[in-house]
């Protein structure tokens, strides 16, 4: 059995090479590290500037957060983005100057940081419970973003792919008379596909976080990586084996990008949820992914077996549906 | 015309290109239910408070300037100001006076704010003498809606890209291209109606999509039908540029994926964050979408700034990969010959 298995291995890994599996990998393994961090890494947003028009100097001199220009005309072209405050000391009574951004409420805190910027005083410092800064937690999000949908995508698609193109050659057909145990069949592509996606996870981790963060992270990353990987993986599996054509399952696989993943980025990403994304199977992983690059793995045992549980059905699943697809093909 | 019949015939059994048509419609559809959601309010302060713990004035003057959610304890607030995916600033009442905490994970701005806050909030108690001048919102669309339509729009122009790879490569995996190579089909013919479907397609989806969610003046129908023809022209020159160098619907679908993230993200990364004089700026033209995105983002604003900007860059984009297809065509007939 163990060199049936490593002959089905060797035959998966050159499949995977010939339809350049490797490569595109590789590709999108550039294409998301100079993404974060030539721009992700880098995005900020500065404060409401306050533009000051003060022609008789009745302002103190250099003032923080505070940019003299010298006219009125500039000022109100200054403030056109509906985002800077302006104020005209030009007038007996200073004049504080704004174009409303639509908002109340980021209204109102602009006119009173406005005020708080002519009044002078606005020394004061929070305090900081966090252990992260800014650039650390855009790289750990965006990296955590990515690498969720490219396991999502690569193993879904990878190992449907890989399918297709055997099913096209008449493989199955022949493995349904050859002396192969079924389940090292399934086996074999999970195998690789697992590897290839732990490979890619630790090349992405290094890339994006430096090598002493991710050091720190890696085991924890690399266990939800696994899991969702061999879930989506046996997914796509049940897909390809199911589905007559790789167009139909590109059209599954295009509602499963739009529909699916959609919600969960959103809520990730701003915060937003509904009471009812606790009903979303890949919420829950998006999330475990999430907390491992943050230090705060998910520990709940309920969780595990779950996704333990998972498998196993999806495995027994495919396992049947190969059965038949192969009792199909005669 | 006879052999557009076929490809069109074609179409009509191609679930997914329908879909791949139908998809930026109904993300349209959506975007027009929200219409009556705020999406801005993703960009309010959010602050967080212990309730019970807190003056209700405090609160008060708290919600004039963002929105405030209160937590039972000290741990559930600590835990909502560390979440990585919100900006909140935790607040603290000590008798006459407010502390705040973040996490230090926060844009710059949160941080400025997070750290005056506690003197604006003294602030309020002294009355400067000043006149305050505020003019009201040229209109009520918020800016994430209209980034939002842009964005759907676009991806409703650069459809047909998808389309027209899709279909060459599966007719490339059927046989069908060997085919062509004996039947009396010229290059420019090929070239035609491979064009024309997702063109078509292209230029439908987004005009459904602009009707069902985009309301603009009538002087600006024609440039928008314009930057809509343009771009979904070019976008069926990008499906035939993939369709030709991809061997497989895998390579494909891949392909497709790195344009489209190519073709949407820099458009939205470089007009929110590089002003619109620069060097950087003028660079992104090179980007077809980032013509297509500025010019519907003015139409949408009722400006004309980049309206002939984008005219140029889309039409030079257009002349120019034409002939780059032409060209590689020729070279594989003589290579085949």
């Amino acid at each position: 059995m163990w060199r049936g298995f490593l002959h089905l291995l060797k035959k998966d890994f050159r499949l995977m090479v010939s339809g350049k599996f490797f490569l595109l990998a590789l590709l999108s393994l550039i294409l998301y590290s100079c993404y974060i961090n030539f721009v992700y890494a880098n995005l900020d947003q500065q404060i409401y500037p306050v533009f000051v028009y003060d022609p008789q100097d009745k302002l103190p001199a250099a003032r923080e957060y505070v940019t003299r220009l010298d006219s009125r005309e500039a000022l109100e072209a200054a403030c056109a983005d509906q985002y800077s405050v302006g104020i005209d000391f030009s007038h007996a009574v200073p004049e504080l100057y704004m174009l409303s951004c639509g908002m109340e409420t980021t209204d109102h805190y602009r006119m009173a940081w406005g005020e708080a910027v002519l009044h002078g005083n606005i020394d004061g410092r929070a305090e900081r419970i966090g252990s992260d800064n800014k650039e650390m937690k855009n790289r750990r999000e965006i990296t955590a973003e990515f690498l969720f949908f490219e396991l999502t995508a690569v193993g879904f698609l990878g190992l449907a792919s890989m399918l297709f193109k055997e099913k096209q050659m008449g493989v199955i057909r022949v493995h349904g008379i050859l002396p192969v145990c079924r389940p090292v069949f399934i086996l074999s592509k999970l195998l690789l596909l697992l590897l290839s996606d732990l490979v890619f996870t630790l090349l992405l981790t290094v890339i994006n976080l430096g090598a002493a963060e991710a050091v720190r992270v890696l085991a924890d990353v690399l266990l939800q990586a696994g899991i969702l990987s061999l879930i989506m993986a046996l997914i796509g599996f049940l897909c390809a084996v199911r589905l007559p054509d790789f167009k139909q399952f590109s059209l599954f696989y295009l509602i499963l990008a739009v529909f699916v993943t959609t919600p969960v980025f959103l809520a990730g990403q701003t915060g937003m949820k509904g009471d009812w994304i606790v009903y979303h199977p890949m919420y829950h992983l998006f999330e475990a992914m999430k907390g491992a690059y943050f230090s705060a793995p998910i520990t709940k045992v309920s969780f595990y077996l779950t996704c333990f549980g998972t498998m196993i059905l999806l495995f027994l699943l495919s396992w049947q549906t190969l059965n038949h697809e192969m009792a199909k093909e005669g | 015309m006879e052999g557009l019949k076929y490809q069109l015939k074609s179409v009509r059994r191609d679930k997914m290109c329908i879909l791949t048509f139908l998809l930026p419609v109904v993300v349209g559809i959506v975007i027009h239910l929200l219409s009556g959601v705020n999406l801005q309010s993703i960009s309010e302060n959010r602050f967080g408070v212990w309730a019970d713990h807190i003056d209700a004035d405090t609160v008060d003057w708290l919600q004039t300037n963002g929105i405030v959610t209160q937590y039972e304890t000290p741990d559930e607030l600590q835990a909502a100001v560390n979440d990585p995916a919100t900006q909140m600033i935790g607040v603290l009442q000590t008798g006459n006076t407010i502390q705040t905490f973040i996490s230090g994970d926060e844009l710059e701005m949160n941080h400025v704010i997070a750290d005056t806050l506690p003197q604006i909030y003294e602030n309020q108690a002294e009355t400067l003498s000043i006149t305050k001048t505020m003019i009201a919102a040229a209109s009520d669309s918020d800016w994430l809606h209209s980034l939002l339509i842009v964005m759907t729009l676009a991806a409703a122009m650069f459809m047909g890209c998808t389309f027209n790879a899709m279909n060459i490569i599966s007719e490339k995996e059927d046989g069908i291209e060997f085919i062509n190579q004996v039947l009396p089909l010229t290059a420019e013919s090929y070239i035609i109606q491979k064009t024309l479907l997702g063109f078509i397609g292209g230029t439908l989806s987004a005009i459904i999509t602009a009707l069902v969610c985009v309301r603009i003046e009538i002087e600006q129908v024609l440039p928008f039908l314009f930057i809509i023809l343009l771009s979904a022209y070019i976008s069926a020159f990008m499906g035939l540029f993939i369709g030709y160098f991809s061997d497989g619907l895998m390579a494909g679908i891949a392909s497709i994926k790195v344009l489209m993230i190519l073709f949407l993200a820099p458009p939205i990364f470089f007009y929110l964050t590089v002003p619109d004089g620069s060097i950087l700026f003028r660079l992104s033209y090179l980007l077809p979408s980032s013509a297509t995105f500025y010019g519907v983002m003015d139409l949408l604003n009722g400006q004309t700034k980049a309206l002939f900007s984008s005219f140029m860059a889309l039409f030079t984009h257009a002349v120019l990969w034409t002939i780059i297809y032409i060209l590689l065509r020729k070279r594989s007939e003589q290579k085949q010959r």
